[in-house]
């Protein structure tokens, strides 16, 4: 510890802290040091010269934010000196800029704007025309004003430092210096949205909020990111009761100060035209728009009729993954009372065979901030730049600091940071490259963790990847193997986790689910899955998955803001049984044409944005938001609907006032149960085979997740936002005589659809890859499996 | 544009050149070689860069394509659009501004025709202002494609303006 | 005694008319202040703060550029104001309304328009007849602006000398 004196206070500080760190810390007393480069969690630069300070025995000023601390040293911030060298960079600095504050969006929150209040002067001394810029088009979420821009370069630090893909650079020199791209290009980051917040001045701002609303007019409220299980804290900010713009909150723990663009940019589907305002009931084949006590009558009629007649267990319901942790609880609480345990969340799996040794919620066995600390992380079948935005900076942040990462996937990703090794196969291979480490680490001398094990993996034939592999995890230090959204909606997912834990096992490692949806963890807690309720336990009697649910072509089905055809695994299947439904209730705040033409009954309910809730994240942490702004027509919050419901069923305790009551009574569960904390280790029974021909692997892509960025169109308009395309190889399209500009036939089983063909070298051989979550894609059956493929003459 | 059209877009002779530059320095290091690849390819170009060539060369040296669209831009020796036979660069900086560059500059406009950083109409010279040449001591000071030529008057400027191919 | 023979003869001969109607017969030939209205008016300062109105350019422009700074200073609330893009990508309003209701006429508004959009005018005769009228809407407070530009355009040149 040395000591240095700001200001005339006196602070005990590590050696090699700036002075600004110094001066920033709360409580130290000291106003703000005035600055535009200097940000901390970017690299520093000292190019815009703005925090200079008098430092004593030094001749000239120097930047605070550069100048490291020693001991003995006094600093003034606003010593004469110190304010003449502040006064004289910012007239510098505001020489080119122009003075088009009224129609700058950053008007109000632009901090040029206040430290020119603080520091500029009121006329100009520069005569001279100022400088103009060319705007760049960097896609549909940021908008340019390039003239206004002081070249901080934060933006271009960003891409480079956390991003991890530099895609803005300083173009020039001397006065023609521009923050530019090569050649026009659009932004493809995921994180992209956070150069906004980023930009000091208003030449990076949000397209979508462009010119709707002031920074002063809007009202803040907290909130939770609800697209993935990182959990975000975000700010909506909101005007005359609609949300206008989302912007980070800062939480060290889960974001920092970060936010991937689904989460920031979705919000302009809380106002989309597609929002269902009224409940509405099909009346031959007509829908009528009626009222709440009408239709939840109707609904708790059929319901409760069907359940009597029929039996109970030919009702089932598809939760959203994203909806809150009270909605699950007393989704499951109503069925499981109406007798039911047909009940899932996991609507992109079709593979559950492992479902009983799941720990108690998948996710990370350890803080998100953990990643960053572990020594080998192997992801298996993980997009995690698309899937979990903020988890891939945290994982990049762990290479950076030494982490090798090794990948397993059926495509080549790109990746935000460097991969040590990485495997890619076609799909069904990929319980077999687990199998072949497995043997590998047993040729080794490790010892098996379960008999047959040895016997299991006998047969496979490791290959380099392997025995790479194997000797990352045999090494001293902290791995984890992170199961992504291929792993767990493999078709043979069982297999992949029963090995990865095996695996994990025998290296003593952990295994970590980064799972779909902003709450798969909270709807493991809650119950939301058909073999265990809210007590932790693995029922005797497990109800239907997914899956089942769907293949057993029940009676009625409870949509809660799922879009089957977008959401489940095998969209094909899931459009048949609810067709042939006799009663279908779809409670979602969107109208899908689609739902609609097999549903009976419509309910509007809310999104994330006007309802209160708890969203469970990856490490297991339960956030709480409330609405922020008030539910749109007639719609209300699901947990109120599915309350009312339960009372016109005439089910006991269902008397909640507040969505704190059920947060409360589901908290009381689960302290009270114990987990079965000591699921035996399994293994497969076999290894799977390698199909042979064609394949087919399928990705939910970062945009077409959840019904809520579906609605959004700037994150539709993005480059990185996947169409229905049927990706491919140049070696199989060769074969199949296929170019880059015809039309193909997938058949999957009864399903067919026709895609337009992409080549790229980013799929294995005999693989082709179908994105989910679209219309034209919600033709074909399963995920994975074999598919035939021809040209389409049309 | 896959991998293997941004690596072909470099001929094989560059690419040659270009390893043996990279042998200078360390292998996590490939960005140093920037600025003789570029200037490899631009000769091999006929004096210029293409924004395919930058992004070729970027490629090769596994680097962010703008990041040596930075370098490009910020040089005044690598030129972006084509250039003629000769390339005349008239240093501006402060030395040979007190010692009237900007009248040799003007000088050299008006007997070629055209502004700095222009190419005749018949592609013989093109015409460039360059920053510190660092020439100073015999301030004016202009670089006529590799040679220095210094002190240099509007006489001897038409000399050697003349004198090119 | 004396007293009560002068209040007597006050009294007897009418003192207290003969003074009253000296003033009166004062003012009978002073000049006259009033005036007739509404045959006539008061001169206006140009300064006065009437009806509101939104300019716009020679070119047929509107000014607004949305930036909001009139609904932020509004001490009485009574503006609202919506913006988005317009098509040429210029920030311009689609919402632009004055509640007369609320306005107290201050003219804050005129101070802080940075492109001397939205202005008081010199009128101050006006009635409403229906319910909803007091909403001054965009195109209404344009069609003011385009009414009376000239007096607008007069009344501020005038003050700007003292400004």
């Amino acid at each position: 510890m040395i000591e240095v004196e700001i200001d005339g206070k006196k602070f005990q500080v590590e050696p090699g802290k700036m002075i600004i760190e110094v001066a920033d810390q709360i409580d130290s007393g000291i106003g703000e040091i005035p600055r535009f480069c200097y940000h901390k969690k970017l690299s520093i630069a000292a190019n815009c010269r703005m925090c200079l300070v008098d430092v004593e025995k030094s001749g000239k000023p120097l930047p605070a934010c550069a100048t490291p601390v020693t001991d003995g040293m006094i600093v003034r911030t606003r010593s004469q000196k110190a304010r003449e060298a502040q006064k004289a960079v910012m007239e510098f600095l505001l020489i080119n800029h122009p003075l088009d504050c009224p129609i700058c969006d950053q008007g109000g929150e632009c901090e040029l704007q206040d430290v020119a209040m603080g520091y500029g002067q009121d006329i100009s001394r520069y005569n001279e025309g100022k400088r103009s810029v060319k705007d760049k088009n960097l896609g549909s979420l940021v908008a340019t004003e390039m003239t206004r821009c002081i070249h901080c370069t934060r933006c271009v630090r960003f891409g480079d430092e956390i991003a991890g893909m530099q895609e803005l650079g300083t173009i020039g020199r001397g006065e023609s210096t521009e923050i530019g791209t090569c050649v026009e290009r659009s932004l493809v980051s995921e994180l992209s949205g956070n150069i906004i917040d980023l930009c000091p001045v208003g030449a990076l701002t949000s397209k979508p909020f462009r010119f709707s609303a002031r920074a002063w007019e809007m009202e803040q409220a907290p909130s939770i990111a609800p697209h993935d299980c990182v959990g975000s804290n975000l700010n909506l900010h909101t005007l005359r009761q609609k949300v206008m713009r989302v912007v980070p909150r800062e939480n060290e723990s889960i974001n920092e100060t970060w936010l991937s663009d689904r989460d920031r940019f979705s919000y302009e589907a809380l106002s989309s035209d597609e929002r269902l305002l009224q409940p509405m009931i099909k009346e031959n084949d007509e829908w009528l728009v009626t009222d709440w006590p009408t239709a939840l009558t109707l609904v708790a009629e059929k319901l409760g009729k069907i359940a009597q007649e029929q039996g109970a267990n030919k009702i089932g319901a598809l939760l959203s993954p994203s909806s809150t942790i009270e909605e699950i609880y007393l989704s499951q609480k109503m069925l499981r009372k109406l007798g039911s345990n047909n009940i899932d969340h996991r609507l992109q799996q079709i593979d559950f065979s492992a479902q009983d040794s799941m720990p108690f919620y998948p996710g990370l066995p350890m803080s998100l901030e953990d990643i960053e600390t572990q020594n080998t992380l192997f992801l298996v079948g993980s997009h995690i730049n698309h899937e979990q935005p903020i988890a891939g900076y945290r994982v990049r942040k762990a290479a950076l600091l030494g982490c090798s990462v090794f990948v397993l996937n059926p495509a080549d990703y790109t990746f935000r940071f460097p991969v040590q090794d990485k495997c890619i196969v076609k799909p069904s291979a990929m319980p077999n490259v687990l199998a072949e480490v497995i043997k590998v680490l047993l040729e080794k001398g490790i010892e098996e963790p379960v008999a047959g094990l040895r016997e299991l993996v006998n047969a496979v034939q490791p290959s380099e990847f392997a025995h790479t592999l194997a000797a990352a995890l045999l090494t001293e230090g902290k791995k984890t193997i992170i199961l992504g959204a291929i792993a767990q909606n493999h078709s043979h997912a069982g297999h992949i986790k029963q090995l990865a834990d095996a695996l994990a096992k025998m290296t003593h490692g952990h295994v970590a689910f980064l799972t779909a949806g902003a709450n798969s963890a909270g709807a493991w807690i809650a119950g939301g899955i058909p073999h265990r309720g809210a007590n932790k336990k693995n029922l005797t009697h497990p109800g239907m998955n997914t899956q089942q649910m769907l293949e057993a072509r029940l009676s009625a089905y409870l949509l809660l803001n799922v879009e089957p055809g977008l959401d489940c695994a095998n969209p094909l299947l899931a459009n048949q049984a609810m067709s042939t439904a006799e009663f279908v209730v779809s409670i979602s705040p969107y109208f899908c044409h689609k739902v609609a033409s097999y549903s009976d009954v419509l309910l509007p309910s809310v999104p994330f944005s006007e309802t209160a809730g708890t969203f469970v994240n990856a490490e297991g942490k339960w956030q709480s938001f409330k609405g922020a702004v008030q539910p749109q027509g007639e719609a209300r919050p699901a947990w109120k609907i599915i309350r009312v419901l339960a009372n016109l069923l005439e089910l006991p305790e269902f008397d909640y006032q507040s969505c704190d009551e059920v947060y409360g009574e589901l908290m009381q569960k689960v302290a009270e149960n114990k987990a079965d904390s000591h699921f035996s280790l399994s293994i497969p029974s076999y290894l799977p085979q390698t199909i042979v021909g064609i394949e087919r692997l399928t990705e939910w892509p970062i945009y077409r997740a959840d019904s809520l960025v579906r609605r959004a169109p700037s994150l539709q308009e993005t480059v990185i936002n996947d169409s229905p395309v049927a990706r491919m190889s140049l070696d199989l399209a060769n074969r199949l005589q296929l170019s880059a500009d015809c039309h193909v036939i997938v058949k999957q089983g009864e399903g067919e659809a026709i895609l337009p063909v992409e080549l790229s070298d980013t799929i294995p051989d005999n693989t082709v890859y179908i994105p989910a979550g679209f219309g034209l894609t919600a033709e074909l059956a399963a995920p994975f499996g074999a598919i035939s493929i021809e040209r389409s003459d049309s | 544009m896959s991998s293997q059209e941004k690596l072909s877009i470099l001929s094989q002779a560059a690419r040659a050149e270009i390893d043996h530059w990279l042998t200078k320095y360390p292998p996590e290091q490939k960005r140093s070689a920037l600025l003789p690849a570029l200037h490899i390819v631009q000769d091999e170009n006929g004096g210029w860069l293409s924004p395919e060539l930058i992004e070729g060369v970027a490629h090769y040296l596994g680097i962010p394509p703008v990041a040596a669209y930075e370098v490009a831009t910020f040089y005044s020796m690598y030129d972006l659009q084509p250039v003629g036979r000769n390339k005349v660069k008239v240093c501006t900086s402060i030395s040979c501004m007190l010692r009237g560059a900007d009248e040799l500059l003007a000088y050299m406009e008006s007997h070629l025709g055209i502004k700095a950083g222009e190419t005749t109409p018949d592609g013989r010279i093109t015409l460039k202002k360059a920053e510190c040449l660092a020439a100073c001591g015999g301030a004016p000071a202009v670089m006529i494609n590799r040679n220095y030529h210094e002190n240099i008057t509007p006489e001897k400027a038409n000399e050697l303006l003349d004198d090119l191919e | 005694m004396m007293n009560k023979l002068k209040h007597f003869f006050k009294k007897f001969l009418l003192w207290e008319i003969l003074v009253g109607l000296k003033l009166t017969g004062r003012y009978m030939f002073k000049r006259k202040v009033t005036i007739l209205f509404p045959e006539e008016k008061t001169p206006l300062s140009p300064r006065f703060r009437g009806l509101h109105a939104l300019r716009r350019y020679p070119n047929g422009e509107e000014r607004c550029i949305a930036c909001k700074l009139c609904e932020a200073v509004c001490p009485a609330l009574a503006i609202t104001i919506d913006a988005e893009p317009r098509e040429d990508g210029s920030r311009r309003t689609t919402r632009y309304e004055i509640d007369l209701f609320k306005c107290i006429f201050c003219g804050f508004c005129e101070e802080s328009c940075p492109v001397d959009s939205i202005v008081e005018t010199h009128l101050s005769h006006y009635h409403f007849e229906n319910r909803g009228e007091n909403i001054m809407t965009k195109p209404v407070l344009l069609a003011i602006g385009d009414k009376y530009e000239s007096e607008i355009a007069k009344a501020r040149e005038t003050d700007a000398p003292f400004r």
